[in-house]
C-alpha cells in the first residue's frame, strides 16, 4: 500500500519521472505500446500531462509514433542506440544528463568536467562515443571562435550560440550585413530626397527626412531580402553601422505609449546626412594611398622617380 | 619596467595577446614581397574645373617668372653651346629686369657686395642684339645641334658639369680668402652706383646715403 | 623642424630662387640661428653668394636677422623660417583669391608682391598699371589712380600690410645713419625677436603717394636696341620720388588664411546642409570679420535680428524661415553654429575651432576611407566616436567578422592611424589579465598626416623634375624651334619656311611632348590640391594651440 502511494506521488509531480516511466514501458514492450497501456500503468495521470510527456519524447526523437490495426502505437526510437545508452555505464549517463540539462544553449567540455568531476580524457572519450551514437552534437559557438558546445542531437541551437540573424552555420554573414547596410541607407536617402523636393519650410523638410527604426524595419521586411526573420533590434544594429559610416545620424525622441515603433516611451529616428567634405587633396595623389610610403626615398629603390604607382597614375 | 622587452619589434605590447599571431602579420607572410605591392584602391581623380585650371596656370607662370627674376641666383658657369643658344633666345622673349638693388636700410650692411664683380648676366646684354641675317645662321646651327644630339650627348653633358664644378670651387676659394669682418664697413665705400634694372623696382632715392649695391 | 619640412623647403627654394639659395636656406633651417661667417664656413658657399642668398631670403620674408644676441657687438645672426617658405606652395591660391575678390588689378598686385617679396606702393602701382595696359586694346591704358585705389582697398581689408621696420634690429650698429623713411623706433631697442607687423601702428596706413599717370605699354619691337632705348627713357622719367620711399608692403598671409578658413566652413555647411544655410553662415562670418580676433574660438555673438538685417536682400529669406535655418544649424551634430543666448531673437556664433576640428576629423576619415576602404573607415570613425574599444566591441559595433576586423585594426595600427592602450588588471602586466583598448588620437594623427602631406608634395616636385629631366633634350629642341619660329614670324618669313621649321619636331616627338605636358600639369595640380589638405590640417593644429591657452 505504502509503496503504491509513493509511486503515485512521484508520478504526478515530476514530468521527468513520467517520461522515464513511459520509456521503461516502451522498453518492456519493444514492439510498441498504445495510449491505453500508459493510462493503465499511470492511472492517476492527467490526460494533459500524459500528452505533454509524450510530445516531449516525440520532439526529442526518443519515441516514434506508429499506426497499426489497433490504432496509434508508441515505440522506442532507434532502440539500438538507446539500448546502448542503457547498456552504457553510469559515467556516460551522467555526462548525457549534464548535456541534456544545458538545453539548447549547449555546454562547453570544460564545464562538463567541473560538473561531472570526471577526468577530461574520460569525458572526451564519452563525448566521442555519444556523438557517434548521434545522441549529442557539437556546435561551434559564435561567442568565441573554436569553442565548441555540446547539446542533445535534435535540439535547435539558441541564438546566443548561432549569433542570430547574422550567422549561417556559425559563420558571420558579412555580405548579408553589407547588403542590409546599403538597403537601409537607400531607404533613408530616398526619404531625404523626397523631403528635399517637397519645397516645404526647412524645418518640415528636415523632420520629414527622419524615419523611425520601425519604418526601416518594415521596409526591409517587405523587401524580402532576408531568409531569416529580422527583429527591430537587428535593424537598429545595421543602422548603427551606417552612423559609423558617417552617412546617417540618429535622434531619440519621447513617444506616446503605444506609438508604433516606440520602446519604453522612446523612439529612435534616423536620417541620411551629407558628407562635410569631398575627398581630401592628399588622397588624390598616389602617395596618399601608397603602401610603401615610409620606404620611399630620393635615390632609393622606392623613390618618386622609380614609383610605378606614380607612372600608372600619370598615364591614366 | 614591466611593459618593456616583450612583444614584437615596434610595439610595446604583446601583439599575440591580441590574437594577432606572428603568422597573421602582413610582414610574416611567406614569399618575398614585391617592391610595389598591388593596391586595392586608386587615387581619387583630381578636381577639375576653371578654378583649378587657372591656379595651375598661375603656378606654372609664377615658377617661370621667378626663375627669371634676379632673386633667382645663378651660378656663373661656362655653359655648353646648346644652353647658350637656348638661353639667348629665351632671354630675348623675357622682359624682366636683370638686376636688383635691395634697400640697404632694411638689411644688415655686412651683406653689401664688397666690390663690383663681373655680373653673371653682363655678357648677355650685348647678345640681345639680333638681326634678320641671324635667322639662316640659326637654322644651320640647329641642324648641327640636332646631329650632335644623336651623337654622344652624355659626354658633352659630363664635360659641362665638370667644368662648372671646377670653376665654382676656384671662385669660392678666392673669395673666402677675401672675406674679413673688419673690412666690411670700409669696403662699402668702394661700392659703385650701379643701376640698370628696367623696372623701377626697389628704386633708390636721393636720401639713400649708403649708395646702391646691386645684385 | 622635421626632415620632410626641410626637404620640401629646399625644393621650393631651388625652384624659385635657385640652388644657391636652396643650399644656404636649408643649411639655416637645419642649424638654426647663425652668423654670416659660420654660414660661409659650414656651407662652403662663397661669401658673395651667401650674401646674395641672405638678401633674397630676407627680401621674401623668409629670413630674419638680429644682432647683439650674444652680447653687445656680437655679429648679426640670421634665422630662416620654414613656414614662410612653405607658403610658396600657396602662392597660386593667394593670387587667385585676390582675383575673385578684387578683380584683375587685385590679382596682379598680389602676384607682383609675391614675386618680389616686398615693394613700395608706388612701384607696385606702376608695374601693375603697365602690365594691365599691356593687355588692353591699342590706344587704351590703365590709370595709376585706379590701381592705387585697388591697392588701398587691399590694405584697408588687411590683405596687404607694411613690412615691419627692420631698422630695429640694426640699432646696435652705430655707424648706421637714421633711416628717414622708416618710422621712428627707439634707437636703444635691441630686439632679438622680430617685431610683428601688427605691433607697428601704421601697419595698415596707406601713405600719401604722389602718383599721376597711366600705365605704359612695353614696346615689343623686334629690335633689341629699341627696347633698350625705351627702357632707358622710361628709367629717366622715373627717377622721381613719390613720397613713399622706404615704405614697403607685403602680403598678409594670415589674413588670406582667415579668408580660406571661412571659405572652408562655408563650403562645409553648403555640402552638409544646403546653399541657403551656407549663405547665412557666410553673412555671419562677414559681419564678425572685424570684431573677431584671428585666434578666437568662435565669432562674436550676433542676434538673429542683426543677421536678418545683414542678409543680402537677394536671398529673399523671410524672418521666420531664417529662425528655422538657425535652429537647424544649431541642431546639426557638426555644430558649425552655436546658440549663445536668447536676446535679440536669439544670439548666435560660428564655432570656428569646433568647425576646424570637425573638418580635420573629416579629413582624417577621408584618408582612411580612400586608402583602406569604407569598412576600415567605419572602424576608424567608430573609434573616434567611442574613444576606447576592445577588439570584440569593434567587431560587434562595426559588424565586421573577427578575422577581418583584426586585420584592419592591425593595418591601421601599423600605420599609426590607430593606437592601442594596455590596461592591466593586475600589476604583473600579464597579457591574459590586461585590457587592450583601441583608440584614435585626432591631434597626433593630424600632425602625422600633415607630415605625410609635406612628403607627398616633395615627391610630386621630385617626380616633375625627373619627368622634365627625362625629356630635357626634346624640351630644349622645342624651345629652340619656338624661338626660331617667333623670330621668323617677326621677320615676315614665308609660310613655307615656317612650316619647314615646325616640321623639325617629328610626330613621335610631339606625342612625347604632349604626354610630358599632361604629366607636368597633373603633378602641378596635385600639388595645389594637396596644399588644401595642408592648409586645413595646419589651421586645425594651430587652433588647438590657442584653445588650450
Amino acid at each position: 500500500m505504502e509503496e503504491v502511494k509513493v509511486k503515485k506521488e512521484t508520478n504526478l509531480t515530476d514530468p521527468a519521472e513520467i517520461e522515464n516511466r513511459i520509456k521503461e514501458l516502451c522498453q518492456q514492450f519493444p514492439h510498441g505500446i498504445t495510449d491505453q497501456v500508459i493510462q493503465n500503468d499511470l492511472p492517476h495521470l492527467e490526460p494533459q500531462q500524459r500528452a505533454m510527456a509524450i510530445n516531449k519524447l516525440l520532439s526529442l526523437g526518443q519515441l516514434d509514433l506508429l499506426r497499426n490495426s489497433s490504432g496509434l502505437l508508441y515505440r522506442m526510437k532507434d532502440s539500438q542506440s538507446t539500448s546502448k545508452m542503457k547498456g552504457s555505464d553510469n559515467q556516460e549517463k551522467l555526462v548525457y544528463q549534464i548535456i541534456e540539462d544545458a538545453g539548447n544553449k549547449g555546454i562547453w567540455s570544460r564545464d562538463i568536467r567541473f560538473k561531472s568531476n570526471l577526468p577530461l580524457t574520460e569525458i572526451n572519450k564519452i563525448l566521442k562515443n555519444l556523438e557517434s551514437k548521434k545522441l549529442i552534437k557539437a556546435v561551434k559557438s559564435v561567442a568565441a571562435s573554436k569553442k565548441k558546445v555540446y547539446m542533445l542531437y535534435n535540439l535547435q541551437p539558441d541564438r546566443s550560440v548561432t549569433g542570430g540573424a547574422w550567422y549561417s552555420d556559425q559563420d558571420f554573414e558579412s555580405e548579408f550585413v553589407e547588403v542590409l547596410n546599403q538597403q537601409c541607407f537607400k531607404f533613408l536617402q530616398s526619404k531625404a530626397e523626397v523631403a528635399r523636393d517637397s519645397k516645404q519650410s526647412p524645418m518640415v523638410q528636415r523632420n520629414s527626412s527622419f524615419a523611425t527604426s520601425h519604418e526601416v524595419w518594415k521596409y526591409i521586411c517587405e523587401l524580402g531580402i532576408s531568409k531569416v526573420d529580422l527583429s527591430m533590434d537587428d535593424i537598429e544594429t545595421i543602422l548603427n553601422t551606417l552612423i559609423y559610416d558617417g552617412k546617417v545620424e540618429m535622434t531619440i525622441i519621447a513617444a506616446k505609449e503605444g506609438t508604433v515603433g516606440s520602446v519604453d516611451g522612446q523612439m529612435k529616428l534616423y536620417r541620411g546626412v551629407n558628407p562635410v567634405i569631398q575627398p581630401t587633396g592628399l588622397v588624390k595623389t598616389p602617395c596618399g594611398l601608397c603602401p610603401v610610403f615610409d620606404d620611399c626615398q630620393d635615390g632609393g629603390e622606392i623613390s618618386p622617380s622609380t614609383c610605378i604607382y606614380m607612372s600608372e597614375w600619370l598615364d591614366f | 619596467m614591466a611593459g618593456k622587452g616583450r612583444g614584437v619589434a615596434a610595439f610595446t605590447f604583446n601583439i599575440e595577446a591580441l590574437g594577432i599571431g606572428r603568422g597573421s602579420m602582413p610582414e610574416a607572410r611567406v614569399g618575398p614581397s614585391p617592391l610595389f605591392p598591388n593596391t586595392d584602391f586608386k587615387p581619387v581623380p583630381l578636381r577639375a574645373g576653371e578654378d583649378e585650371d587657372y591656379m595651375l596656370a598661375l603656378k606654372q607662370e609664377l615658377r617661370g617668372t621667378m626663375q627669371r627674376l634676379p632673386h633667382n641666383i645663378k651660378i656663373q658657369s661656362n655653359k655648353a653651346d646648346v644652353e647658350k643658344y637656348t638661353e639667348k633666345y629665351l632671354k630675348q622673349r623675357q622682359m624682366e629686369d636683370d638686376e636688383w638693388t635691395p634697400d640697404w636700410n632694411l638689411f644688415p650692411k655686412e651683406l653689401m657686395p664688397q666690390k663690383k664683380k663681373p655680373r653673371p648676366k653682363a655678357g648677355m646684354k650685348t647678345k640681345t642684339k639680333k638681326t634678320r641675317k641671324d635667322t639662316e645662321d640659326m637654322l644651320s646651327k640647329l641642324d648641327e645641334l640636332a646631329k650632335k644630339d644623336d651623337g654622344n650627348p652624355e659626354k658633352s653633358d659630363d664635360e659641362t658639369e665638370k667644368k662648372t664644378g671646377k670653376n665654382e670651387n676656384e671662385e669660392e676659394e678666392i673669395e673666402e680668402e677675401e672675406y674679413d669682418d673688419e673690412d666690411i664697413e670700409e669696403e662699402n665705400d668702394y661700392i659703385e652706383s650701379y643701376f640698370d634694372n628696367g623696372e623701377d623696382f626697389a628704386a633708390d632715392s636721393d636720401d639713400n646715403m649708403d649708395g646702391e649695391a646691386t645684385y | 623642424m622635421t626632415a620632410q619640412e626641410v626637404r620640401l623647403c629646399g625644393l621650393l627654394l631651388r625652384e624659385h630662387f635657385g640652388e644657391v639659395v636652396e643650399k644656404v636656406g636649408t643649411h639655416l633651417l637645419r642649424s638654426g640661428t647663425q652668423n654670416l661667417r659660420t654660414i660661409i664656413h659650414e656651407t662652403g658657399v662663397s661669401l658673395d653668394l651667401v650674401k646674395k642668398s641672405l638678401c633674397v631670403l630676407m627680401q621674401h620674408g623668409a629670413c630674419v636677422f638680429s644682432s647683439g644676441r650674444k652680447g653687445p657687438g656680437s655679429p648679426t645672426e640670421y634665422q630662416v623660417t620654414c613656414d614662410r617658405i612653405l607658403r610658396i606652395l600657396r602662392y597660386p591660391r593667394y593670387i587667385y583669391t585676390a582675383k575673385t575678390l578684387y578683380g584683375d588689378t587685385g590679382e596682379l598686385i598680389i602676384e607682383e608682391l609675391l614675386q618680389r617679396g616686398h615693394m613700395t606702393m608706388s612701384s607696385t602701382v606702376k608695374t601693375v598699371a603697365d602690365r594691365l595696359t599691356q593687355n588692353m586694346e591699342e590706344g587704351h591704358s590703365m590709370d595709376y589712380n585706379e590701381v592705387s585705389a585697388a591697392f588701398s582697398k587691399l590694405v584697408e581689408t588687411h590683405f596687404l600690410q607694411r613690412c615691419p621696420p627692420m631698422a630695429v634690429a640694426q640699432t646696435t650698429d652705430k655707424t648706421t645713419p637714421g633711416t628717414p623713411a622708416a618710422p621712428g623706433t627707439p634707437a636703444e631697442a635691441v630686439s632679438t625677436t622680430t617685431p610683428t607687423p601688427e605691433s607697428f601702428p601704421d601697419c595698415y596706413k596707406v601713405p600719401d603717394v604722389t602718383l599721376i599717370g597711366r600705365g605704359k605699354r612695353q614696346l615689343s619691337g623686334e629690335d633689341g636696341e629699341d627696347q633698350r632705348n625705351a627702357k632707358k627713357a622710361k628709367l629717366d622719367s622715373e627717377v622721381r620720388t613719390h613720397g613713399d620711399e622706404g615704405i614697403y608692403w607685403q602680403v598678409t598671409f594670415e589674413r588670406f588664411h582667415l579668408h580660406f578658413r571661412d571659405q572652408a566652413i562655408i563650403n562645409a555647411v553648403a555640402s552638409r546642409l544646403d546653399q541657403t544655410s551656407s549663405e547665412i553662415v557666410r553673412t555671419m562670418l562677414r559681419m564678425s570679420e572685424v570684431l573677431t580676433s584671428p585666434t578666437a574660438t568662435c565669432t562674436k555673438p550676433l542676434s538673429a535680428n542683426e543677421i536678418f538685417r545683414a542678409l543680402p536682400t537677394s536671398y529673399n529669406i523671410p524672418r521666420p524661415i531664417l529662425d528655422q535655418y538657425l535652429t537647424l544649424l544649431v541642431d546639426d551634430p557638426m555644430e558649425f553654429v552655436g546658440k549663445a543666448g536668447e536676446s535679440g531673437g536669439g544670439m548666435y556664433v560660428v564655432n570656428l575651432h569646433k568647425a576646424l576640428s570637425n573638418l580635420a576629423r573629416a579629413t582624417l576619415e577621408s584618408v582612411v576611407q580612400e586608402r583602406f576602404g569604407s569598412r576600415s573607415a567605419r572602424i576608424f570613425r567608430l573609434l573616434l566616436r567611442k574613444r576606447h574599444l576592445e577588439q570584440k566591441q569593434v567587431e560587434d559595433f562595426a559588424m565586421i567578422p573577427a578575422k577581418e576586423a583584426k586585420d584592419m585594426l592591425y593595418t591601421l595600427l601599423s600605420q599609426n592611424l590607430v593606437q592601442l592602450q594596455e590596461i592591466p588588471k593586475t600589476p604583473d602586466y600579464a597579457p591574459s589579465r590586461t585590457f587592450y583598448l583601441y583608440t584614435v588620437n585626432q591631434l597626433p594623427t593630424a600632425r602625422m598626416l600633415l607630415q605625410n602631406c609635406y612628403k607627398t608634395v616633395a615627391n610630386l616636385i621630385e617626380r616633375r623634375l625627373f619627368e622634365t629631366k627625362e625629356s630635357k633634350r626634346l624640351l630644349e629642341k622645342s624651345q629652340r624651334i619656338e624661338a626660331i619660329l617667333a623670330s621668323l614670324q617677326a621677320s615676315g618669313a614665308e609660310p613655307e619656311q615656317l612650316k619647314e621649321v615646325e616640321e623639325m619636331i617629328t610626330a613621335p616627338e610631339k606625342q612625347q611632348l604632349d604626354a610630358l605636358r599632361l604629366h607636368v600639369n597633373k603633378l602641378d595640380s596635385a600639388e595645389n590640391q594637396v596644399d588644401e589638405t595642408i592648409f586645413l590640417l595646419e589651421c586645425y593644429i594651430d587652433s588647438t594651440a590657442t584653445t588650450t591657452r
